[in-house]
Parts: C-alpha cells; sequence; structure tokens
C-alpha cells in the first residue's frame, strides 16, 4: 500500500469523471454542496445534497427508477477483479445496495470493505425472468467463487442497483 | 539517405526512454490476461476460527466477536449484520471476520496486494488516471513511432521493401484472422 501511496501522491487529485456521462436533470437542479466531502474521491464524486436511505430504494423501487440518487452507509464487499462495483450497507440487516459502473471508469480498491461510503448515481431496475434469474445466479456464483444452487432461484429476481457517476470513501462517518 | 539515418537515432534514443514501461505493461498484459483464472492485483486468504456463542445486540455481540478473536479495535472499521445470526467485522487493509454468532465458527479473511504486479496493473490500465493518462498517451504514440520507424529502418532485401513485407504481412495476418475468425 505505501508504494501505491507514493504513486498516488504524485498524480494526487488526479480522480475525475466518466466524460460520457452528462448532468442528468436531477443532478443539475440538485443544490451545490458547499464543502466537499473529505475522502477519496472517485469519479465525479456527490453533489446531490440529499441522502436518499436505502430502505426507501429497495422497498419501493419503480418509485426511483432512472432518478439520480445520494446514498450512503458502510462498504460492504467490492468487485475482487476489477474494483467496477462495490456494495453499500443499508439500514437494517442484511440490506445493501449495489453500486457499479463501467469496468475502469473508477477502481475501486478491495481493501475499502469496512469504509465509510456516499456514492451518487442512477437508480437501475431490472426484472429478470425465472431463467435469467438462474443464470445471473450462476455467473455470480462462478466470478465469485461462490456455491450456486439452482434449486435455490425459485422466483424471478429484481435487480436494483446504483449505475455511479461519483463516490466518496472515508475512514469513518 | 538522411532521413533513415535520423529515424535510426529517434528510434534508439526513444527506445531506450521506453523500455521500463514497455516492460511494465508486458509484465501487466500476461497478468490482467489471466484475469478469468486468477487476481492480478489481490491474493486473498482466509483462516477457519472457533469463538463459541455470541450473545446480546448485534452491537454487544460484535464487541465479544473483536475481544475473543483479539482483533486490535483500533483497526476495526464497523460491523454488519448479514443475517439475524452472521455478523461481519470489518478491519483496516480489507480484513474481514465473519462469524455464525449461534455457533461461533466463522472465518478471517485477509487481502494482500501483489507486489509489483499492483502497481504496474494501476498503470497499465490507467487506474491513476489524471496526469498519467498523457504519460500513457506520449507513450502509446512513442510506441507507434518505433514501429513504424523500425520498419523502415533497413532498405534492401532485409528491409520493408525485401523480406520486411512479408514479416508485416504475417503480423498483420494473426489479428485480422482472429477478428475474422470471431465475429464472421
Amino acid at each position: 500500500m505505501l508504494r501505491f501511496a507514493l504513486l498516488l501522491a504524485l498524480f494526487a487529485g488526479c480522480d475525475r469523471g466518466p466524460k460520457s456521462e452528462a448532468a442528468t436533470p436531477s443532478q443539475a437542479a440538485a443544490a451545490p454542496v458547499t464543502a466537499p466531502a473529505p475522502g477519496k474521491t472517485f469519479g465525479a464524486g456527490v453533489s446531490v445534497a440529499e441522502v436518499t436511505s436505502i430502505s426507501k430504494i429497495l422497498a419501493t423501487p419503480e418509485a426511483f427508477k432512472d432518478k439520480t440518487v445520494k446514498v450512503e452507509g458502510m462498504v460492504l464487499d467490492v468487485c475482487p477483479k476489477r474494483g467496477c462495483w462495490f456494495e453499500i450497507a443499508g439500514e437494517a440487516t442484511g440490506q445493501k445496495l449495489k453500486f457499479k459502473v463501467v469496468d475502469g471508469e473508477m477502481v475501486f480498491p478491495v481493501d475499502s470493505k469496512g469504509m465509510y461510503a456516499q456514492a451518487q448515481g442512477k437508480v437501475s431496475v431490472k426484472e429478470l425472468t425465472l431463467e435469467e434469474s438462474k443464470q445471473h445466479a450462476e455467473y455470480e456464483a462462478k466470478e465469485y467463487g461462490k456455491t450456486y444452487d439452482p434449486a435455490s432461484v425459485t422466483k424471478p429476481t429484481l435487480i436494483v442497483r446504483l449505475d455511479g457517476t461519483g463516490a466518496v470513501f472515508r475512514d469513518k462517518k | 539517405m538522411r532521413w533513415r539515418h535520423l529515424f535510426r537515432v529517434l528510434h534508439r534514443d526513444i527506445g531506450y526512454v521506453c523500455v521500463a514501461l514497455t516492460l511494465a505493461y508486458g509484465l501487466s498484459g500476461l497478468a490482467v490476461n489471466h484475469i478469468e483464472d486468477w487476481n492480478p492485483n489481490y491474493k486473498f486468504a482466509s483462516r477457519e476460527v472457533d469463538i463459541g456463542p455470541l450473545e446480546g445486540t448485534i452491537d454487544e455481540r460484535a464487541k465479544q466477536m473483536i475481544a475473543k478473536l483479539e482483533l486490535d479495535p483500533r483497526q476495526v472499521r464497523g460491523h454488519f449484520a448479514e443475517t439475524d445470526t452472521q455478523l461481519r467485522v470489518f478491519l483496516g487493509e480489507g480484513q474481514e471476520a465473519v462469524v455464525d454468532t449461534r455457533t461461533g465458527r466463522g472465518t478471517l479473511k485477509t487481502v494482500t496486494t501483489r507486489a509489483v504486479l499492483f502497481e504496474v496493473n494501476s498503470l497499465h490500465l490507467n487506474n491513476l488516471k489524471g496526469a498519467w493518462t498523457y504519460v500513457a498517451d506520449l507513450f502509446a504514440i512513442a510506441l507507434m513511432f518505433l514501429a513504424l520507424t523500425g520498419a523502415v529502418m533497413m532498405k534492401g532485401d532485409r528491409g520493408i521493401t525485401g523480406r520486411g513485407k512479408y514479416f508485416i504481412g504475417a503480423g498483420l495476418a494473426i489479428p485480422i484472422a482472429a477478428i475474422v475468425y470471431l465475429y464472421a
């Protein structure tokens, strides 16, 4: 980590967001944040003022579909291969929301687990068929070295995630 | 001709400058080519733990877990109840303890970066973004320059108009054949 920190120090403040992402109306209308959140910034960072509860998003995903929101919570897992997603903890037991970016646009360090994150992106809601749900579960199990039991997938999966534009990681809230 | 001499000088000196990054990118290329088979950036390890049943609220169980596993409280980042009985405690450097609170059995996971590979992958995949993007752009242009000047450096039978054109053709045929095979 020390070696990488030295490299990062050479290019401090170099993170920037994806060029292709235009600000959505809700982002444009959002009140500017008066002081930038301290911590490590990924992509375009966070600009939406209000924090949306992950519980609310997961409870009524259709109400948030395609809306740009900011969520916050503990980083639970990070994509171990490409660092292209992380899971952020919700308020209740087992509750989590995946934050996904295009491979390479932002790279989240695997050792960020347990850090406090604020993340901003567009809510994506996709309902899979039962067959697609099984294929998805099988793919995830294979990709991340987990066990897959086809019998465990008995109903179509609703995938709710944030298509991310930026995030900020901090050691503590 | 003078231009051939100039190309030779530039090819040689720019080549020297590119040695380090060419080796770094080549090494990283080998590593990330096989990302489906291994993790080119991190090493993961885990060991089984058995600390006995934990009781109380989630916060109390987390405290018991930290004490029984003799974890440094200063390293603890937080905890999360994955289920009513599975508790995760996160530590610095990506360490994590996962325990079934009914039985006390679980795992202590650690993650470490792969020396050298982590750094060269960060450069090669441009994880640093910012200023490095321009360094990488210059390097890419330099590689193209080296390829072109290398191709025309020799004259005669061993040059591009001689057997050189066949080697260039062979080098071109490989990626074209791969694309035709994949998309035809």
